[in-house]
């Protein structure tokens, strides 16, 4: 008897009226919770930044945002400046162990007294030349018809445990390369 | 019995149905549009400017006496001073954990913005040694005001109104950036 009950149920399920319709309404309530959601949290910035993985960024009460300049991420292997990896850093066993790296730098990597980083000085010297060639070739002009300035802007992104004296060190590079402006970024605290 | 024949033209309300497919399919356009444009990473920025080198500056900074708020981070300690002496040099002690006292360095420069309202520079002078994170911590404590904070009150030198002040110290300049330790 439970045998035959059970093939009826079957083949009572397997029948589909012609006037079934998926009922839409609950799916278009749930798209528009998320839509609202994601509307209200979406973030409307003028940058392309992001972050390398492992890299773990300070945390900063600011909220100013971040408009869109030239970027430089200091990883605890390397300086990548415009997506290219520019200067490695010297990489010891006890640094991979510590999981504290050295940010050192190789001598030969180094000129005016230890303070300059001449790869890093290359490349930024190489953007700011194409940035003024750029301005120069665009309609933009100041009040006296001359090309706009360069406008000498480096946003530094550095893992939280480099130290001052490899920052120094990059400041100084972008300073002599004339960026005259620093933005240090770090992730926005929620308030 | 039949019906009378007002009644029987009457027909039943048809049943209204709102296609909901094209509108389903536009949500699920806008989501995914939201979610590949979304910026995941809420980054913020402190911004410093490259400290200039003018002796003809220097010259005329010496005269005026400007107040030159400088903060140097130590190792032990976070010592908040004036070159010109215009305030009394403190020294705050870090924490047992060796992390800087922010908020009792918060306290420290907002007592000093009282004194001197109008001032927005401030001059950080880290170690070599100073990590990254600590930098952002002070620069922190050296440029916002919390809610929490007293109303500082400044006059705005355009219109000559008095006006509550945004920001502690805004303009953060590292002091040894070009060489000196």
């Amino acid at each position: 008897m439970a045998f035959r009950r059970s093939i009826r149920n079957r083949r009572g399920r397997k029948i589909i009226h012609k006037d079934f319709e998926l009922q839409l309404t609950s799916m278009m309530d749930i798209l528009v919770i998320i839509l609202v959601f994601l509307l209200k949290s979406y973030a409307t910035s003028t940058n392309s930044f992001s972050s390398v993985p492992g890299m773990k960024l300070p945390i900063s009460k600011t909220q100013e945002l971040t408009p869109d300049s030239l970027l430089l991420i200091v990883t605890p292997e390397a300086i990548t400046f415009d997506n290219q990896r520019v200067v490695e850093f010297v990489q010891t066993a006890d640094s991979l162990n510590a999981d504290q790296p050295s940010y050192a730098f190789k001598n030969e990597d180094l000129d005016e007294g230890g303070m300059r980083i001449a790869r890093l000085y290359d490349a930024l010297n190489h953007a700011r030349e194409k940035a003024e060639l750029l301005r120069t070739k665009s309609s933009a002009r100041d009040a006296e018809g001359n090309p706009l300035p360069f406008d000498g802007v480096l946003a530094i992104e550095a893992d939280k445990r480099v130290k001052y004296d490899t920052l120094r060190k990059i400041m100084y590079t972008a300073g002599a390369a004339q960026f005259k402006v620093f933005h240090l970024l770090a992730m926005r605290q929620d308030m | 019995m039949l019906k009378r024949p007002s009644a029987r033209r009457r027909s039943q309300p048809a049943e209204i149905q709102i296609n909901l497919v094209p509108m389903l399919d536009a949500l699920v356009t806008m989501i995914s549009f939201l979610m590949y444009t979304m910026a995941f990473l809420s980054l913020t920025m402190v911004e410093s400017p490259l400290p200039l080198v003018s002796s003809a500056q220097n010259q005329q900074q010496l005269k005026q006496r400007p107040l030159q708020l400088t903060v140097t981070l130590d190792d032990h300690d976070v010592v908040v001073w004036s070159p010109f002496d215009l305030i009394k040099q403190e020294k705050i002690q870090n924490r047992q954990d060796g992390t800087v006292d922010v908020l009792k360095l918060h306290e420290s420069l907002i007592a000093i913005k009282q004194k001197f309202p109008t001032e927005d520079k401030i001059i950080l002078v880290p170690q070599k040694n100073t990590s990254y994170d600590t930098i952002v911590t002070v620069l922190d404590a050296a440029k916002a005001l919390d809610k929490t904070d007293p109303v500082i009150v400044v006059k705005n030198e355009k219109t000559g109104v008095q006006e509550q002040a945004k920001n502690l110290f805004s303009e953060v300049v590292f002091g040894n950036l070009l060489g000196d330790d």
